[in-house]
């Protein structure tokens, strides 16, 4: 049984222009100990998704339309109350920028411990602190600096604090939502090697967050690219990505700086994605899209399958 | 590209270096002294884009501050065409900071959410003074349009909430070259956004070097981008800089132990059978019981003990105006000047 199922999935926010449809008709399935890599235009909708799967949308935000499926469990129908025994214990999340948000007057310990007795108030100190000293061995943080205070851990070492406290409570799925954005190159290479590795020692579920599409080919199974509030193109991260289909998706690798082969000019994208307040009849992509035919314009487009579980949403792919 | 730009030295460091002493606390006793940067030097060509590289808490953003004296250094000398500029003060320190802008690292805190975008971008117009009112506006589209917002009337009366990542950093573009400044510094200003938007800004500061004559220092922890924005490159290390030279050759033959580490840590998209090996850096540190060896001794997979351990390496000359700062280089001539 799959994971996760994500059906026809719509998010609203309410804004004062009306209600901004940040997600728009999105479907995936992950299988258990896979990988799933999100990425699309900033503002695309990506953290939305991340947070509805939390149960975490903010108060002008709500699901709309759709279905999240967790484990047997229909969270987009779930109380608060019910939300709360599932989140951070069968599914959590590594927020943006979350390292600084750790507690500067805290000891990292103390801020640990906390994290696992707020949800499991029958364990004791004692064994909440065995806990984190085990969470400390799994993400290679060295004992000695269990009672630091966060100024004294390099951005690495507070990133790897985060990807503990969201392992804390052994989830099956867990969001990474640019979980190495402010990492140099070094640090990130050693946290996605060690992030893969307990992946597949404790087959937890990943949705893997970034705008680094280099690491996301690197660290995921499969590959969702959203553009404007819908996913445009899905399929395995060999296909999405060096047999891409939908013009979003070819703009997106050809703008990506690298350091191997011919210097070719980085090709923007031109101009901007569309208003997600007002309605959008034809495909989002038309006014920037190279191929932009009449009838793009006027119709929705619909999903094409191009290869094996590789799927496009555009009709003249 | 090359015959635009004359030789001309813009912006020197001078072994600049800066110290922040950190609180003590109760637990760890006294203050520890945080070398942020050790004996910088530095120069900046007219009209060149300059990428200063290194790992996080390497001393980048404190370059940064220190070029555009928000800080000042502790040690050593910055001149701006000659000038010593190092530790102005009063009148002079606000012509100077007409001068020099800088983009701050995150979109989501450079402006301030309870002002319009027309307000923001006009605001350093106003502290200094320049133009009248009437103009203002005018001035304000037409930086906006540099910055690739267009139709610029569209975004003037919005706020920042009401933009994207990528639109914020385009206005805290505006906002920093408004002025028209002679020298630029970047801090990091893509790191925030997907790569359509980072080409753009790309776009965007060539733009500003090509159309408005400033130069830029780009600062980034990415390789492959430096690559795509920068005629030269210098790599950071905890404070010391430890290789200098034009982008495509400090890219393609690094000499530095770690700018070859840098390198071979950069994912290589579309390439995945080509994983990091290391050669060069260490998986744990090692132990140094000096202070007064290479600035990369503990983690470098290629040390000379004895040499490396006790002695500063010797800055050599490792190809044309390429320099790197390692006692492995001594088939190498010493470097002509490192700045
Ligand atoms: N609380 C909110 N109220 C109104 N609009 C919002 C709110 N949060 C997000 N949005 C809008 O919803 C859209 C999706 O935002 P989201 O944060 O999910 O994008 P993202 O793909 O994570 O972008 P990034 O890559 O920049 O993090 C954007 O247009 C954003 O401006
Ligand atoms: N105000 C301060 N007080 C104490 N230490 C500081 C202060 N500002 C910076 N530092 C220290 O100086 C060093 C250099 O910091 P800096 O911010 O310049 O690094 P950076 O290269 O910009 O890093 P990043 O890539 O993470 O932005 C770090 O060790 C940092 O912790
Ligand atoms: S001087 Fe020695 S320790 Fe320093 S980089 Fe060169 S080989 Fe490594
Ligand atoms: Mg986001
Ligand atoms: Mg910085």
């Amino acid at each position: 049984m799959a994971l996760l199922t994500v059906e026809n999935l719509g998010i609203g926010y309410q804004t004062a222009k009306g209600l901004l449809k940040a997600v728009d008709g999105v479907n995936f399935t992950l299988e258990p100990g896979h990988s799933l890599g999100l990425v699309g235009e900033s503002g695309c909708g990506k953290t939305t998704i991340g947070m509805a799967l939390m149960g975490l949308l903010p108060p002008n935000g709500r699901i709309t339309e759709g279905r999240i499926v967790l484990d047997g469990l229909e969270i987009s129908a779930m109380s608060e109350d019910e939300l709360r025994k599932v989140r951070w214990n069968k599914v959590s999340m590594i927020f943006q920028a979350a390292m600084n948000a750790l507690n500067p007057v805290k000891r990292i310990s103390a801020q640990m411990v906390e994290a696992i007795q707020v949800h499991r108030p029958e364990v004791s100190d004692e064994a909440a602190l065995t806990r984190v000293e085990g969470l400390f061995n799994l993400v290679g943080l060295p004992l000695e600096r269990l009672y630091d205070f966060p100024h004294q851990y390099s951005g690495g070492m507070k990133q790897r604090a985060i990807i503990a406290m969201a392992l804390a409570l052994n989830p099956k799925l867990v969001i990474a939502d640019e979980p190495t954005t402010a990492l140099d190159v070094i640090v990130q290479d050693q946290i996605l090697k060690e992030t893969k590795e307990l992946q597949r020692q404790f087959n937890i579920g990943i949705i893997f967050i970034s705008h680094d599409i280099s690491i996301v080919a690197d660290v995921c199974h499969q590959i969702g690219v959203m553009y404007a509030g819908q996913l445009v193109e899905s399929g395995p991260a060999e296909e999405v990505f060096f047999n891409s289909k939908h013009p979003y998706t070819q703009a997106l690798v050809s703008s990506f700086p690298t350091l191997a082969g011919p210097k070719t000019k980085l090709a923007p994208i031109p101009g901007e994605p569309p208003n997600l307040t007002g309605t959008i009849p034809g495909c989002r992509f038309c006014d920037r899209c190279p191929k932009d035919t009449a009838s793009c314009k006027l119709d929705h487009p619909q999903w094409q399958e191009v290869g094996p579980g590789h799927h496009v949403l555009c009709d003249h792919c | 590209m090359s015959e635009r730009r004359e030789n001309k030295t813009i912006l020197q460091l001078e072994r600049v270096s800066r110290f922040y002493r950190t609180r003590g606390n109760v637990f760890r006793g006294g203050g520890r002294l945080v070398v942020a940067l050790n004996e910088i030097n530095l120069s900046l060509r007219a009209g060149e884009i300059f990428g200063l590289v290194g790992e996080s808490g390497s001393g980048k953003t404190t370059c940064g501050r220190l070029i555009v004296r928000l800080e000042e250094a502790d040690q050593g000398r910055i001149t701006l065409n000659g000038e010593d500029i190092t530790h102005l003060k009063g009148k002079k320190l606000r012509e100077y900071r007409r001068q020099v802008q800088m983009v701050f690292q995150d979109p989501y805190q450079s402006l301030n959410p309870q002002v319009t975008i027309a307000d923001s971008v006009a605001e350093p117009l106003i502290t200094n003074k320049v133009g009248s009112p009437l103009d203002h506006m005018e001035r304000v589209l037409k930086v906006l349009k540099t910055a690739g917002l267009s139709p610029a009337e569209d975004y003037v009366y919005r706020f920042p909430h009401q933009l994207s990542g990528g639109q914020r950093q385009r206005v805290a573009i505006a906002r920093a070259i408004v002025l028209e400044p002679s020298l630029l510094v970047a801090d990091e200003p893509t790191s925030m956004l997907d790569a359509s938007y980072s080409a753009q800004i790309f776009e965007i500061l060539q733009g500003v070097r090509d159309k408005m004559g400033a130069t830029i220092m780009f600062i980034t922890h990415s390789m492959a981008s430096a690559r795509y924005l920068c005629d030269r490159i210098g790599v950071i290390y905890r404070g010391h800089l430890v290789e200098q030279g034009p982008a495509e050759q400090v890219i393609n033959a690094p000499q530095h132990p770690y700018t070859k580490a840098l390198i071979d840590a950069t994912p290589k998209f579309g390439r995945a059978a080509e994983v990091p090996t290391y050669g060069t850096l260490l998986a744990a540190e090692r132990p140094a019981n000096s202070s007064a060896g290479c600035p990369f001794f503990r983690r470098c997979a290629l040390a000379e003990r004895l040499l490396c351990a006790g002695t500063y390496p010797p800055w050599r000359q490792v190809g044309p105006e390429q320099v790197a700062l390692c006692h492995l280089l001594e088939d190498a001539a010493p470097a002509v000047s490192t700045g």
